[in-house]
Order: structure tokens, then sequence, then C-alpha cells
């Protein structure tokens, strides 16, 4: 099996039913450049990330989890 | 007798005839020409790895003739080389050689731009290996997902052996073989005990054997997609077990491309498993313990060894009888339509021995595209692809440890020498020259040689000479410069079909009408998920009834969401950019939907219901993602809101064309006009006993109206519609149709006439955005890309002629944008078109020219400009 995203709702599902939504980002910014780095730049940083995914063929609801993107897989989740 | 035909000429056939041993013994040495040289290429691998012997059969193009059993009745052509692959007339004057330096597609015909346009019309000519069938649809190509413990890529006896050890421990296993069962293999021992394994193989219930299937390459899960003839498998097993073996070292000197140059599995493949000699007198380089089991095949099917040539370690071993040459290499292949001569160097002499076929044998590759690609997977390999030289016990022994899941040392590979003159990339038609003019110019490290001068890029996807590649860099520069280029997929060569397989596999989706299409004799097609009428007969008729009549078309397609609960109004303000605030119930907005970047994403219209919540439609294919972004800022805002996806729940009818209203009161007792219903707005009415909300909508640019409805209601209320227009002259309209009425009015389809970052001043829809909105997403964006002056816009275009769709258009000699829809307008009687453009010297150009049209830049809408039609 491939990456396994523990879905609140529905349990531990494949990745293969979510949407990826991207790394958890603020929801806005102080500045126009402080928005503009937060629409535009990624950290991409290897290890532990909190990102966004859609469960697309589940329940039809985002959530949060915790990915090591060096691993890719998922070290915690939160609804 | 069997046969089959080769260019008008018929060549017999023989029992386990491959397409390239029928054509080998009937005489045929040339198989085609080089790619951009086009020198002459014989058989040389016999393996299916090297590129020489591709040529089209039966039609299909870049067929290997030596792994393609022989039918009865087949058509092969080789179609490289003008005006035949025999006589070649670019070979001859060498016009192909200074048109293509290494790294042409970075350097040849850049200045003057438009010198391309020529070129590459002449270089398109001159290259590649056939032609695309154009007689013929795609094939189309099954996807199946298959489930098994453990996948076994090769049935050789490592592979054989994995898949026992695999079976015997009571686990599932899949093996998949490119070719058959011990195809490639001449009689012996080896060939015995493969018949032995795959015997016991066929027998056990937990082993499937699948005998013509190529695995492409290995993904995350792992999972394996195999292509076969007509269906493409998504292996998800738990475990892999690579066992494609190893082919024989690609050697590098002047003339190695010459038919008549062999490896020596192939040539001993030719003699021992077809019985046929691969030529008259040999000379054998003999670096491999194998090599001297190849002289004797050769022996026995009757080639005269005139020199063995051996690195003294292994001179001693060399069958009596021979004339042996101590410590030589091979400096040179001469000749011209094939080998005449071989020349070595030996002992400090230069000797040159005459001879027809020269048989390599230097060392093992392994095939091991597939390991490198699969670091983080639980991938392990067996035989020779880790093993390479491994005799048949050890690979059977390799076998059942991987099996096991034990992975199996690798055993190191050596550089290999790459020197002198010579053609490293085969397929690619790439030689030592050319890797060492692009490094001089500055490519030193595999990775971007290989971009600059294609090597590796080709049908044989670096099995010959990506290991060469390498060690040309290691040598040259750093070994840091020399490591082995990224392994990716495909592994192996495939048809665009297989590639093609599947892309619309997510289940296509059908609305309530799908029948009454049918019946009415429309032409049904995809578009997006969705199969939908494209035209009822005639694409004009159906155009006619909406300009002038009235008309009908099925819109269920459309993304449809009701928004509702305390923080409905708070959502859709938030999120979109247009004026929310002074949107009264009953009336509706044109609505662009923007990301956080600006960019916009999709359009469609927000409906303010009476009872507080909101209606959205979105465009076809748009609306899963319009429900996962609107779902993500309800999430994130924490807002109290419903968010209903009805797009599958209702149907939905637009009625247009000047008589639409007239059809609607014979069906109706509630008032349509255009106080009770004015555009842009909505209302509920009850139409033909169906409970109705009717939108109206400006998109065809008339009068109409959108009927959204319970999706079991549908067929009732496209017969109710059909029948009461009768007299009025109704029929309905499709896809084709509506691309025309639509163009007319100027209205982009997102994504066809838009690109990723189109902002809406760009596409020219500022009208639609609310810039004195506290917020909405996407405005502080908006607002930052205002402060830079315009470079691309989406513009009108008038045109003298007839263009095509996706031409470049050119302003003063230079691309200055595309042509993304056009059409000849029925109702203006010219050609008009969509198609974005840029800044040229400061401003946009207003006369330009596309594919060969010139074309007068025009404000839209085109057609009826003021819009009284659509408030009608």
């Amino acid at each position: 099996m491939g990456l396994m995203i523990v879905c609140p709702h529905c349990g531990s599902r494949e990745y293969t039913e979510f949407t990826f939504g991207g790394e958890l980002r603020d929801l806005d910014a102080p500045d126009p450049a402080a928005d503009f780095r937060r629409v535009y730049l990624r950290d991409n940083a290897p290890g532990p990330q909190r990102e966004r995914w859609f469960h697309a063929y589940g329940c039809r609801r985002w959530l949060t989890v915790v990915r090591d993107t060096e691993r890719n897989v998922i070290v915690d989740g939160e609804p | 007798m069997a046969s089959l035909d080769l260019e008008g000429r018929r060549v017999p056939l023989e029992n386990g005839d491959t397409v390239a041993s029928a054509l080998f013994r009937a005489g045929v040495r040339t198989f085609n020409r080089s790619l951009k040289h086009h020198r002459r290429r014989g058989l040389y691998c016999l393996t299916g790895d090297c590129p020489n012997c591709l040529c089209t059969v039966d039609g299909e193009p870049g067929t290997r003739a030596c792994t393609t059993e022989a039918r009865d009745g087949m058509r092969v052509r080789r179609e490289t080389g003008r005006p035949s692959v025999e006589i070649d007339a670019l070979s001859v004057t060498k016009l192909a050689g200074p048109l293509m330096p290494v790294g042409f597609y970075s350097k040849t015909f850049i200045r003057p731009r438009i010198a391309w346009e020529t070129a590459e019309k002449v270089i398109r000519r001159a290259t590649g290996v056939g032609t695309l069938p154009t007689d013929r649809g795609p094939r189309r190509v099954e996807v199946r997902n298959v489930h098994a413990d453990v996948l076994v890529v090769g049935a050789g006896i490592a592979g054989l052996g994995a898949a026992l050890e695999v079976a015997e421990r009571g686990e599932r296993v899949l093996v998949a073989d490119e070719g058959r069962v011990g195809g490639l293999l001449a009689p012996g021992a080896a060939r015995d005990r493969l018949a032995t394994l795959a015997a016991a193989a066929r027998e056990h219930d937990r082993i499937t054997l699948l005998e013509g299937h190529v695995a492409v390459g290995i993904y995350e899960g792992p999972m394996v997609p195999l292509a076969g003839r007509d269906e493409l498998l998504r292996v998800h097993p738990c475990r892999v077990v690579v066992a494609t073996g190893a082919v024989e070292t690609h050697g590098v000197f002047g003339g190695n491309d010459l038919p008549g140059v062999w490896l020596g599995r192939g040539a001993a493949r030719m003699a021992g498993a077809h019985g046929v000699p691969p030529g008259e007198r040999a000379v054998v380089v003999a670096q491999t313990d194998e090599a001297f089991e190849h002289v004797s095949t050769l022996r026995r099917s009757g080639v005269e060894i005139a020199a063995i040539v051996a690195p003294a370690a292994l001179a001693d071993r060399a069958p009596g009888g021979h004339r042996v040459l101590r410590d030589g290499r091979v400096v040179a292949a001469e000749g011209s339509k094939g080998v005449r001569a071989v020349v070595i160097s030996a002992g400090g002499a230069r000797e040159r021995v005459e001879c027809d076929t020269l048989v390599l044998s230097l060392g093992l590759t392994p095939r091991d595209a597939l390991l490198r690609m699969a670091a983080e997977e639980p991938v392990v390999g067996a035989g020779e692809v880790v093993r390479p030289g491994c005799s048949p016990v050890e690979a059977e022994e390799s076998g059942r440890a991987a099996g096991h899941g034990e992975p199996v040392e690798r055993r190191p590979l050596g550089g290999v020498v790459v020197g002198g003159r010579g053609t490293v990339c085969l397929c690619e038609d790439v030689s030592i020259g050319d890797l060492r003019d692009a490094w001089a110019e500055g490519w030193r490290s595999s990775e971007i040689l290989k971009r600059y001068t294609t090597a590796t890029m080709g049908p044989c996807q670096g099995v010959m000479c990506g290991r060469l590649l390498a060690s040309f860099a290691a040598t040259e520069g750093a070994p840091r410069a020399g490591a082995r280029t990224t392994a990716r997929p495909p592994a192996r060569a495939v048809p665009l079909e297989v590639l093609a397989a599947g892309v619309h596999e997510t289940g296509t989706k059908r609305t309530s009408l799908h029948e009454r299409h049918l019946e009415m004799g429309a032409h049904l097609d995809r578009s997006g998920s969705w199969i939908r009428p494209y035209r009822y007969g005639d694409r004009h008729e159906d155009y006619l009834a909406v300009r002038e009549r009235v008309s009908i078309m099925d819109v269920g397609t459309l993304g449809k969401f009701l928004v509702a609960g305390r923080d409905a109004r708070t959502l859709v303000d938030r999120v979109f950019p247009c004026d929310v605030e002074h949107l009264e119930p009953g009336r509706s907005r044109y609505l662009i939907v923007l990301d956080e970047a600006g960019y916009a994403m999709d359009d469609g219209l927000l409906c303010a219901n009476p009872d507080g919540t909101y209606t959205i439609t979105s465009t076809s294919g748009g609306s899963d993602r319009m429900e996962a972004g609107l779902r993500e800022w309800i999430d994130r805002w924490g807002l109290h809101v419903h968010l209903l996806n009805q797009t599958a729940m209702l149907g939905a009818v637009n009625v247009a064309g000047p008589l639409a209203r007239e059809l609607l009161e014979r069906l109706t007792d509630d008032s349509v006009d255009r106080d009770a219903i004015p555009y842009p707005g909505h209302g509920r009415i009850t139409v033909a006993g169906v409970p109705c909300h009717a939108i109206r909508s400006g998109f065809v640019g008339e009068l109409s109206f959108e009927l959204h409805h319970a999706r079991s209601r549908g067929v009732e209320l496209w017969d109710a519609l059909l029948a009461a227009g009768q007299d009025l002259g109704i029929r309905p309209h499709g896809l084709d149709a509506l691309d025309v009425l639509r163009l007319e009015k100027g209205h982009p389809f997102l994504a066809q006439d838009t690109l990723p970052d189109d902002h809406p001043t760009k596409l020219g829809l500022d009208w639609a955005v609310d810039m004195t909105k506290p917020a909405f997403v996407g405005k502080v964006a908006l607002e930052r890309m205002a402060a830079f002056p315009l470079e691309r816009k989406l513009v009108g275009f008038r045109f003298d002629d007839r263009p095509q769709r996706g031409a470049p258009v050119y302003a003063s000699a230079r691309v200055a944008g595309r042509v993304t829809s056009c059409a000849v307008s029925p109702a203006l009687g010219f050609p008009i078109g969509l198609g974005w453009l840029r800044t040229v010297d400061g401003a946009f150009p207003e006369r330009v020219q596309a594919g060969g049209v010139m074309a007068t830049v025009v404000p839209r809408p085109f057609y009826d400009p003021e819009g009284a039609r659509i408030r009608a």
C-alpha cells in the first residue's frame, strides 16, 4: 500500500482517495509583502510538514495532517 | 507455406521465427536507418533492447522485429530512409549531418526565428523511426487493477525461481514477462531448466504467469503498470522481485553500428535458436566466459572464426584451433553496407582481419531501470540484474532468496571504456565525438549531457548507452559528474495508446437525458468526465434554432450548489470577487472564481434566493474543485454553512432563443415576463408540472432560461418542451453549436481560452470584480498585480480568412500570442476568434498574422454588443 492517511470520519485510507491541498498556510498576512510570501512561496522542507488533504472519495471533508516528507508517512493527524 | 510480406516481397517463415530471423534468413541485412545521420543499422542485440530492428509491422511503427513473433500474412516495412532503407539519398549526400549538430534542438535555426518553421519541416521528414498510422483510431486499451502478494518482473530462471519460492510459502504471485518464457534462450541446459521451472509455475495455482506484458515502471505503493497488447494492468503488490536480466555491453569504436556487428548473445541466438548463421567469417571479442560458448554455437552453425580477441587472463580458456589475439582491442570495424574487416590493436601492432561479422562479448550491463527507480519501495532484484553473468544455478538461488524477501547483494559494476570513435547512443544517433563537443561546450555532467545530446532518451531508454554516458562523464570530469542518470518510467518503450489508457477511467457520467439523446440520433462524446451531445444531425441547423427560433440544451452537467446556514452570505461575500452586499433576492451575478493568487479558476452564476440561501452554478468540469474550494474556506474560517453539492441531484435544461418565453408560457401558469424573472435574475416556476428553478443566463447571447429540476423529472420536462415547441421550429443543440454561439458573444471557455495565470484584467473581466469590497479571495494579489503593466490579455480577432485553432499569432515577425478559439460566425459572416496577445514594443498590436491569415484585433462581444437580446 502507498501512503495511508487517517481520516477522522472514515478511518485509515489510501492517499489515492484524497486530493492534496498543499502546505497548511496562514489565513492572511499583515502586509502585501507577507501576503506574497504566504501565497506563492512554499517551505518545501524535508521532515514533518503540516498539510491539507481533501477526502474527495470519502466524506468530502478537509483535514490537516503532519506528513514526514522525507519518509512519506503521516506522523500525526488532527480532525 | 507461411510467409510475410516485406515491402511487396514474399519472405517464407519457419517455425519459431521472429520477424527479424525470417528477414535475416531471407538476406535482409539493413533493418533501418539511424535517426539523424541515416547510417545503416542491422541486427545487434536480438533481445529487444537496442533500436536497430525497429520497423513497421502491420501498420504499427516502432515495432521490434527481433522480439515480434512472425505470423503468416504479416506486412513488414522498413520506413526510415528516403526513398528507401536500402537507397538513402540523405546518407549519400550527407545532407542530414550539418543540419543536426549535437544539441541542435538548442541551437539550430534559433535566428531568424521564422527559419525554424521551414527547417522543422525538413528535419521532421529527415528523421524519425516511422510514420504514425492515420487510417485507424487509437486501439482501446482496458485498464484493470490487479492485486497480488508478490509481483515478479521477468520470467527467466531467477524470476521463476522467485515465483515458485513465494508460491510455496503460500503467497499469491504474479509473474510478468515482456516476451515468451524462454523466448530468448538458445537450446541448452539453461533452456531445459527454464522449461522445467515454467512447467512447475504453470501448474501452481498460486502463480499467474503473464506473457507479453511489459513493466513500465515502479510507482509509489508500490504500483507497477504492466502494458499488454490491449490492456494496462495496474498491479498493486506488497513486494516486487525484479528479474529483468542483463544485456551484453555495447561497445564503442569506429564503425560499431555497421550491420554485421553483433552482441554475443544476439549472434548466438540467431545461430542457436533460429538456426541461421549470422555471417560467414567472424571475429569474436571475448571478455566474458560465455563468449567461448558463443564461439562454439557459431561454429556449429557453420561460421568460420577468423580470430578471437581476448584479454590474457581469459585467452588460455579459448577453445583450441582458433587464432587468439591476446590483450587485443578493436579499433574499428570497416565497411559501408556491412562489416568487411576489423582493425585490431594487439601487442603494440595493428592488424586488419577480413570478416563479415564482429561478435562482441564485452561484459554485461544489468537492465536495472526498475530497480533504480524504486529506492524507497519493497523491491529486490534477482538473477543477472544484480549478478550479471551469473550461472543458471546461481540465478535460481538468488531468485529463491529474493522470493524469501532477502535482498540479493548487487555485484558492483566496473566502469566501461569509452574512447576513440563510434556511436554511443544508437537510438538518438549520438557519437563519442558529439559527447566530446558537448563537453567542450560546457555540459559537464551525465544529467546535462543527456539533456543536451538526447543520449539515453530514445526507444531503448538508456539500456545500451546509459552506463557508457556515465562512464564518459566520469572519465572526463569528477566521479560525481558520472553518476547514472535518474531512472524514470517508462522503463521500456510503450505505445501512446497505453500511456493514454485510463485517462477517462474515472467513470463517465451521464445526465438523466442520455437515452433521449441517443433516440434523437445525437452525436455523443466525452466532455471531461461526462458523455454529452455534440450535435443533433446538422450543427448549423442546431445553431440557427437558437439564434432565430427556440432551442433546448441539456446542461445537467453544470456544477450546482446550494449554500445555506447562518454564515451563507459571509461565505460567498468573502470568497467571491463580485458585489454580494447589493445582490437582491431574485437576482444573480456572473461569478469569476479566483484563487489566492488572483488567477481565474472557474466561472459560473451566483443567485440570491429569497430565503437567504444562495444557488451557485459552476462549469461542468469545475464542480469538484468548486466544492473542495468552498469547503476549505468554510472549514478554515469556521463558518456555519451547509454546502450541498446538487450537481448529481439536479438536471438542467437551457431553453434559449427569441421564442423561449413564448414556449415557456405555453407550459406554465407562472409569469416568465421580464419583470417576474429579469436578466440577470431567477425564479421558481412550474413547467409542464415539473417544479423548476429558472435562471436567466446570457452565455449563448439570446433570451434564455436555465431550468434546474429534480433529475428524476428530466425526461418528462424535455419531452414536454419539445412537444410544445413543434410549431415554433424547436430543435435541441449540443456542444458544437454552443461553441459558436458563445464565441460570437466573446465568452471564453475557462481552461480552453485561458491560461493558469490569467487574472480578471487579462481576461477583460474587470467588470465582474468589485475592488471596493473590503476583502475577497485573491484581492491582495490583484492589487499587487495591478501595479504592473498589462503584458498579455485575451482579445477578440476578426480574421481575413479561416485560421486554425492553436495557431501562433505573429506581430512584427515575433510570436505575440495564440488563437485559442475560432469559427466562421454565421451571424456576422466572417471568421472570428479568441486568443491571447502580448505587447510588442510596449503596445498591444492591432493587426496580426495567425497561421498565415491576417487578423484585426476587435472588441468583444462580436454579436449583439449591447446585450439587448439577452435582456429581452
